[in-house]
Order: C-alpha cells, then structure tokens, then sequence
C-alpha cells in the first residue's frame, strides 16, 4: 500500500512507532485469569496431586471446573501432561492416565496467586501420595 | 444382592463420557476419551474401597465430562465465540424487554409485508402457468373505444372473424359459455357448467390429456359433436376419478353423450363471468346466425401467438382487422376495438395494476424497517458504549466486537423473521378470506420453500444492514467518547432524522391511498343501483330443452311465476333476461330506430339492450315507473308489440321529449320487430355499482316467450322463505328443471366489490405497517437523543426549568421532525395519488377530507411516540446529571 493509508495493526506490535496499548500488552503477558479456582488447582498439582480425579478430590472443585482449568493451564505452558507409564497401568488392568505436573512458569504464577488470595499454605491431602515419575 | 459388583454405575459412567465424545472436535476426541476412560476404570479398580455414595458422586463427576467437553470445543472450533455471543445477546435482550419487543416488531413488520407481497407477486405474476410456453398464451378481449371499457366479451362474428382472419397465431380458438343439464343417479338435477370449444382450443393451450384424447376434427361438424372432455376436478368431483368414465357415454341434456378424455388438473383460465371454470369442454361449430352477431358479444377468444411474432404485432394485426370491421359493420363495430391480454396478466386480474406498486411499496417499508431497526440499535448502542469500551480496553478486538453486534442483529433477524413469517402467513390467509374473484389462485397463495428463502434472505440482508452501522459506530477506537460527544451533534443526528422524515411521508403517502380507496368504496357502497336490494332471491334458468315451441314457453314461465308467488311470504314475483349483477346475462344489444326520424348518422351511437320481462319483474325489483304503465297482462301474443324503456334510454333516444307513444323498430334474435314505447322505468346498473346504467329496452315475455330466463322473487322482510322452497315450486312444474345460478341479490352486487375490497385491504395494511413504522422511528430517534442528554436535562432541571419545559421540548423536537415528514408525504401524496385515479370512485385524488384526517392520525400517533422518551427525560436526576463529569 502507499505510504497516506499504511496500515495501522496491532501485528507489528507498535502504532505510528509507539507500543499499542499498555493494558492490553499487560493482558497479553498475564497468560491466565488468576482466579481462585486456577489457583487451588497449582497448588494441588505441587503438593504432588497429578491426575485429573485427585487434583478434584483435593481442591473439592468439580469436574467441569478442573479439566477445563487443567487444558488451559497446558495449553499456556503452566502445567505439563503426559501419559502413565503403561507397565503400571498394565499391572492394574486398566488403561494409562494423563497424569498433570506444574512447570516453572506455573510455580511463579502459583506464587502470585498464593500472593493474591493470602493462601494458608497446606491443601487438604485426600489420601497418601503416590509419587509417580515423569515417563523419560 | 451385591449391589457393588453390578458395573451398571460403571456402564453408566462410560456412556456418558461417549456421549461427551460427540461433542469433543475429532482431532482431541480419541486423547480426551482415553483420558476419562483411564480415570474412571482405575476408580473403578479401587472400588472395593468405595462406598454407594461414591459410587453417586462418581456418576455426578463424570457428568463433568460433557462440561469439559463443551469447553474444549468452544476453545477449539470457530463456533465458540458465536455461542459466546448468542448466550451474551439472548442475556441483555432478556434485560431490556421493550427495546426488544419494538425492535422484533418493526423488523416483522417490514419482513411480514414484503415476505406477503413477494409470495403474491410469485404466485401472479412469475410462478410458472401450468401450460408449456404460457406467456404466448393471449386471452383476445373487446374494447369499446367510446366508452373506454374494455375486457368485454366479443361478439360471435368478430370472434369467428379473429379466428379466421389472423395470421399471428399458431392455434387461435373461439369459447362460447354453455351449461348443459345433469343428473347423477338419486341426485337433484343440476346445471354442469361447460365450454363449447372451436377447433384450435386444445392446441393453444397445448397440454396433453391426462386421459383419453381430445376431439377429432370430424366432431367439430352437426350431428358428430356428442362428446365431451371432462375437466379433472369434475372427473374428481362427479366420477369419483374412476378412469373407466373415459368412453363411456353419460346422460347429458337427456342425450347420451361420449367422454372422450379427461383434461389435466390446475388449469384455470377464468375467461367467463363469475369467474367459473368450466367443468365440461365440447366441441364447438358455427352456426349460421352467429356469423351476424355482432353487437351482443358473449364468448371468449383464447390464441397461442407464434414463435415469431410478438404480442405488439398480434396487436397491430388485429387492431387492422379491428378497422376493416368497422367499415364493414359501421351499425356495429365501429367503436370496437380487440384487446389482446396475456393469459398472465389476465389471470391477475384486477392485482395486475395494484400490484407493482405494492412491490415497490413493500421493498420501501422493508428498507425503513432495516433503516429503523438499526436506528433503534445505535440508541441502544449508546448506552451499552461502556460496555464496549470495556472489552476493547479488555483486548477485544474491532472484528471482535462488530462480530457480536452482528450477532445480536442476526438474532433480531431470525426473530424478526419467523414473526415476519407468522405475519405474512396471516395476511394470506386474510388475502384468501376475502376470495378476490377476478385473481386466479389468491385464495391459496402458498408459503413455499421458495417464499421461505426470500424470506430468510431478506431478514439477513435485514441484519447486515442493521446490525453493521451501529457495530462500526462502536467498534471505532475511543467510540465511546465519539458517541459521548459526537451523538449528539446536529450532524450525527442528521441520518436518523432524515430517515424520520421519509418514514412519516411513506406512512401519509400509503395511508392516504387508503384513505381514498376506503372512501371510495363508501361512496360506491352508497350507490343506489336503481332497485332495492334485501330480501330478493333470484334464479336462473335455461329453459329451451323441453320448452322447443314459443307457447310452451310462454306456459311454463307464467305458470312458475304464478307458482312462485303463491309461495307463502313472496311479495313480487317475476323474470328477466338479463338479470342486474348476474354472472351469466344473455346481453342482447342492436341498433334502434326511432319512426319518422331519418336513420342513425355513421359516428352515431344507436345501440341499446333489449331484455324480456315477465310476471312482476318490476315490482320485484322495485324499479320505479316513471312514466306511462308496466308491460301487464294486456301485451299477450297477438296484440301489438309493447316496449318499456328505462329513463337513460329516454333521454339518449328522445332527450327532452316524452317517449311514450313512440314506435321503434329493433333486432332481437336476429328477427326485426317494431314496438311501440308504452311506459319508462327507472334505471338500474347492471354490471357494477360503478358503472353507469345502460340504456334498456324491454318487452314483455309473453310477446316475445324467451328460455334463458332469471327468475326474481322478492320475499317479505323476515319470511322464512329459502331457495329450496322456491326450487321445489320449479321443479313441481319441471322436475327436470335445472338451475344455473341461484342467489340473493345481495350477494350478487357485494361480489362486483371484492375486488376493491381488496385492494383497500392491501392498501390499508400496507399503510398501518408504515404508520406502525413511523411511529417506531420516531420513538427510537427520540430515545436515542434524550439518552443523550440527561446530562443536558439535569442541568436545566437543577437551574429551574419545570418538568413541563422539559417535556414540551423533546416533543418539539419530535414534532418538528413529524411535521417535515408530514410535509413531504403531502407533496408526494398530492403528485402520486394520481396513479389510483382509475381505481377511485366519487373522490378525487386530492381530497381534501381524507388528507386532513390521515394527517390528524399521523400528529395523533407522532404525539404519542413522542411522549414515551419525553417522559423519561424527567427522569433525569439533577444531583447524579451535575457530579457525573
């Protein structure tokens, strides 16, 4: 295009040479609505909770808040999935887990939320942990 | 019972997560499954540890699966943010209960009334006919260039002559009305009606027979022509759709006559009065008299135009043949003139001319309608600016936002639409209801699949249009600001305004065509057709079959006359040839020549109707005696022939002279008679209340013993009497009698007003719509600016101005808007009206009375509108308008 209409995007990240709008790049960088319920789900998933029904059991939050808390928490990098190891599976008769496990990201994000809702600390163990390892 | 080892808990967890598969995008579905799959068996492996309750609270948690399932594809597909806004949209309509209802309103209406409008120009003018190459189809009409009237039956020596002299037409076929009498076995004898058909009739039309076939050429000859075509919905209605009828001979007229072939259903060519198909077709020969028969025209010419030759031409060749029968027969033809009509337009009837501008009309109501629904969203606009501007600060993007208003437009629209639907469908059925006669098919105008279409087209349109204004407005960066400060600036306000404006004019210029067209039909309504109405039943009869001689005639009419007025509570009895408003008349029409005055100069009018009285026809009917006396028993056969004439044929054949004493000499039947003028009556309209009275001469039945008769028998207010009693007194006569049209006079003379019946209807709607609209537009117009400044009203409120100032102020300014709208409607109806002229009667296209009333109406309902908005105005808090900055 001629240089009178250039186009005027927020692709290029700056407007006439000025960075676009100082709110909305804050909302760009802050991946997650810190809310209450994505927290208590960080902290299941750091105090060792790392399948879908125990981060439930331990947070008390029901399904359609957890799972769809866990998909976005993988998609923005704070949480990390993959599957059981299938031997155990195997050993149980029953198909492999997807089995949750929070990044470094998600510990700093854990943090602010920690921060934001004055946490106590602790979230209820449901029963004894069972520390499973990352497939490698 | 081990109710802990029945999996159907299990079972039940794992259907419901199939279930939430389906709802899962198929790339995540087999992960997601697996997922939730894996969760619940390894439960379930644990579940010895597990109480009833868990196993519940189990089942309770998979249902979150189908949450989750939801979520995943509202995240994943490009739906997401459509059921986004939808739920968003449907949550703030449900909020603001009036702004949706007016704007559903308004959207339905526009749609309703195009959507009405579209479906009966559909099915009028560009639904396809059931005849292959319909549009070469001509109905072929005459036209008196003297009086203007045209659409007249032809005469049959014209038509034989159209027939035989054109070169335009691949087929070309004459139509002469016949009835022909029929009893089923153990039913009352009844009147078929039926078509007596020239060779060509079933090449113009060129449908194959659904059976049989249809006549040789060697049946179009005397003697051979004893078969007949039955039309499909008399094969359905009277032989029960039993194909075996075809060959078989029935009883027709008491001869047994062949059926041939059976016609193909839906053809309709309403060539006849009263608008009856014919339910019989026979063959058609000329007889030799027909050939002189010029000035009385009763049938009917219906041509196939050739591959090369276009309407106009067909036109010009007979409006060449036109001139050389005058020439021949100036007595006659010299005002006669063929009117070729498109079987289309035709069947159209009297829509054909409404109708386009209808279209016009309801494309214009349906633009302001969009026009008036955005206007309606752009106020609401306003006041959800906030909202917006909190979104875009959020991230929304432009696209974002305006994809939402379209959104919540495009639910307005399919709302709008369906009540549009609803609307349409009701006006049809209204349309069918009022069964206008001369349109073919208006009383079943279907909603189809293709209406449907065109409905949901324009409700879309609808929406891009009034949904895309107010999402640019507010998508723009900092709209709120700019609607903040620039709504309320005389520019921005100028578009609305201006559609305001064309909104009252559109609505002063359909509800003054209404007005005038209702008028018009009071006035016809008041018109007095010359003989009194109520109370009068009349019969027709065609009464040649078993009466062959002139004294058997002659007996069998004076003894049903006497017959009928025997009948308890019968005042008057009587009859006539051509009865007043009757959809079949046997209209004698011949040169008269008065005795002692030279003949008729060429160029002057001499034409007048003979008709045959019997019994008390006068009486009956209540046409006053004027002068001299009624034709009684003293004009038998024998005596010399006596004639009375109505008063405009006393005033066109001795204008300011008595007529009484006068001979004339006359044609009736081909025979010349001379008659000596003993009496005039008053006049009575024939053909419509709108119509003049024609001049009218009669002549006593018992001189001149005719068989097509209607008789005319007038009961005493309040009798019981029924037109089965006085049928019954007929056939005691002869039971073999059957009738061709039985009614109340009544109900003769409100059939000629359907037609205007209709179009007021059309028309009246059509302008309530508009008023409905204008209304609306000026509602929102004002909403849009007092929301705009409740600062503004605070402000004056806290400095002192009186609530009334307040008011009086906003209804100003939607009056001053109201009244330039007023103004240009004036001066469009003023300049317009003038295309109803041909449908107005006893007003003008300027009539003063109807102008100044619609105006009063239009002030009245803009007042109203106005005052809502100015209402909340004075809701305006000083204290909150002055601290808010």
């Amino acid at each position: 295009m001629t240089s009178g209409r250039r186009r005027r995007g927020h692709r290029n990240g700056t407007r006439d040479g000025l960075p676009v709008d100082i709110e909305l790049y804050i909302c760009r960088i802050l991946p997650v609505n810190l809310t209450l319920p994505t927290t208590l789900v960080l902290q299941a998933l750091a105090r060792g909770h790392h399948y879908g029904f125990d981060v439930m059991d331990a947070t008390g939050l029901p399904s359609g808040t957890v799972y769809p808390l866990l998909r976005r928490l993988e998609h923005e990098g704070l949480v990390r999935a993959d599957w059981e190891d299938a031997a155990t599976a195997r050993a149980e008769q029953r198909p492999p887990r997807r089995y949750y496990e929070i990044t470094a990201d998600g510990e700093r994000v854990l943090d602010a939320g920690k921060a934001r809702y004055r946490m106590p600390g602790e979230v209820r163990r449901a029963r004894p942990l069972k520390p499973r390892p990352l497939q490698s | 019972m081990t109710g802990r080892a029945d999996p159907v808990a299990l079972r039940l967890c794992l259907a419901i997560v199939r279930l939430g598969a389906r709802i899962v995008p198929a790339p995540q579905r087999e992960v997601w499954t697996r997922e939730w799959d894996a969760e619940l068996r390894h439960r379930w492996s644990q579940r010895v540890r597990m109480s009833r309750a868990g196993e519940l609270r189990l089942v309770r948690r998979t249902f979150g699966s189908l949450v989750d399932a939801a979520w995943i594809r509202r995240q994943l597909t490009l739906d997401a943010d459509a059921v986004h806004d939808l739920v968003h949209g449907v949550r703030l309509l449900g909020k603001t209960p009036g702004f949706t209802a007016v704007t559903l309103f308004v959207l339905a209406t526009g749609i309703g009334a195009a959507t009405a409008i579209a479906s009966l120009a559909d099915a009028l003018l560009v639904r396809p006919l059931p005849l292959p190459g319909a549009d070469r189809v001509m109905t072929i009409w005459e036209r008196n260039t003297a009086t203007g009237i045209g659409r007249e039956d032809v005469a049959p020596g014209n038509a034989i002559d159209w027939v035989g002299r054109t070169r335009s037409f691949s087929a070309i076929a004459a139509v002469e009305p016949w009835s022909l009498d029929y009893t089923a076995p153990g039913g009352d004898p009844e009147v078929l009606y039926a078509a007596r058909v020239t060779a060509g009739f079933f090449d113009v039309l060129g449908l194959p027979m659904l059976h049989g076939r249809s006549f040789a050429p060697a049946e179009f000859t005397r003697g051979n022509d004893k078969v007949v075509v039955l039309s499909h919905a008399l094969f359905i209605r009277r032989f029960a759709g039993d194909t075996s009828i075809v060959g078989r001979a029935i009883e027709l007229d008491h001869q047994p006559v062949t059926v041939v072939g059976i016609m193909r259903p839906g053809l309709e060519l309403r060539l006849f009065e009263g608008r009856r198909e014919p339910g019989l077709y026979a063959p058609k020969y000329y007889e030799d008299f027909e050939s002189r028969v010029r000035a009385s025209g009763y049938w009917n010419v219906i041509a196939r135009l050739r591959e090369d030759v276009t309407p106009a031409s067909a036109a010009q060749e007979l409006s060449v043949l036109s001139s050389q029968l005058a020439r021949d027969f100036p007595r006659t033809n010299r005002t006669i003139e063929a009117e070729v009509v498109p079987l289309r337009d035709h069947l159209a009837g009297s829509l054909r001319r409404l109708l386009p501008l209808l279209l016009g009309a309801s494309a214009l109501l349906l633009l302001v309608a969009c026009a008036n629904a955005a206007n309606l969203l752009l106020a609401r606009g306003v006041t959800r600016a906030r909202e917006f501007a909190v979104r875009q600060a959020l991230g929304a993007g432009r696209g974002r936002l305006i994809r939402q208003m379209l959104t919540e437009s495009l639910m307005f629209a399919a709302g709008g639409g369906a009540l549009g639907l609803l609307l349409a469908a009701a006006a049809l059925r209204a349309i069918a209801g009022l069964r206008p006669l001369d349109v073919a098919g208006a009383d079943r105008i279907p909603l189809d699949a293709r209406v449907l279409a065109v409905t949901i087209g324009v409700s879309a349109l609808a929406a891009v249009a009034a949904g895309l204004v107010p999402a640019l407005q507010l998508s723009r960066p900092r709209a709120s600001a700019v609607l903040r400060e620039g709504a309320s600036t005389p520019r921005a306000r100028r578009a609305p305004n201006a559609l305001v404006v064309v909104e009252v004019s559109l609505a002063l210029l359909l509800a003054v065509g209404a007005g005038l067209l209702i008028r018009s039909l009071r006035e016809i309504q008041r018109v007095d057709p010359g003989f009194a109405r109520g109370q009068v039943f009349s019969l027709q009869v065609f009464a040649w079959d078993r009466n062959d001689t002139p004294a058997k005639r002659s007996a069998f009419f004076t003894a049903s006359v006497e017959s009928l007025r025997a009948q308890p509570g019968v005042i008057a009895a009587g009859a006539v040839s051509a009865m007043p408003f009757s959809g079949a008349n046997i209209n004698v029409r011949s040169a008269m020549a008065v005795d002692g005055r030279p003949p008729a100069a060429a160029g002057e009018d001499a034409l007048i109707y003979t008709t045959i009285v019997a019994g008390d026809y006068f009486p009956a009917m209540r046409i006053p005696l004027v002068g001299g006396r009624l034709l009684d028993a003293r004009d038998r056969d024998g005596s010399r022939l006596a004639a009375v004439v109505s008063r405009s044929a006393a005033r066109k054949f001795w204008p300011g002279a008595d007529p009484i004493g006068a001979k004339v000499s006359i044609r009736f039947n081909g025979r010349p008679l001379a008659a000596e003028v003993v009496g005039v009556v008053g006049d009575a309209r024939h053909e419509a209340l709108d119509r003049a009275a024609r001049p009218e001469l009669f002549l006593a039945h018992a001189q001149m013993p005719f068989g097509s008769m209607t008789f005319v028998v007038r009961c005493q207010p309040g009798a019981a009497v029924t037109l089965r009693d006085l049928q019954r007194r007929i056939w005691a006569i002869d039971p073999q009698q059957a009738f061709y049209e039985t009614a109340t006079i009544e109900s003769m003379v409100s059939r000629t007003l359907v037609g205007r019946q209709f179009s007021v209807f059309l028309l009246t709607a059509f302008g309530v719509a508009a008023l409905v609209l204008a209304s609306a537009g000026l509602y929102g117009v004002l909403s849009f600016s007092t929301s705009q400044r409740t600062r503004e009203f605070g402000v004056r409120l806290a400095l002192g101005a009186r609530p009334r100032d307040i008011v009086s102020m906003v209804l100003r300014e939607g009056l001053r808007l109201a009244a330039a709208g007023i103004l240009v409607g004036v001066i469009a109806a003023a300049w317009l009206t003038r295309l109803l002229a041909g449908l107005l009667f006893g007003v003008t296209p300027t009539d003063l009375p109807t102008f100044v009333t619609v105006i009063a109406a239009i002030v009245t309902v803009s007042l109203v509108s106005c005052y809502v908005p100015a209402r909340r105005a004075l809701r305006a808090d000083p204290i909150a308008a002055v601290r808010t900055p």
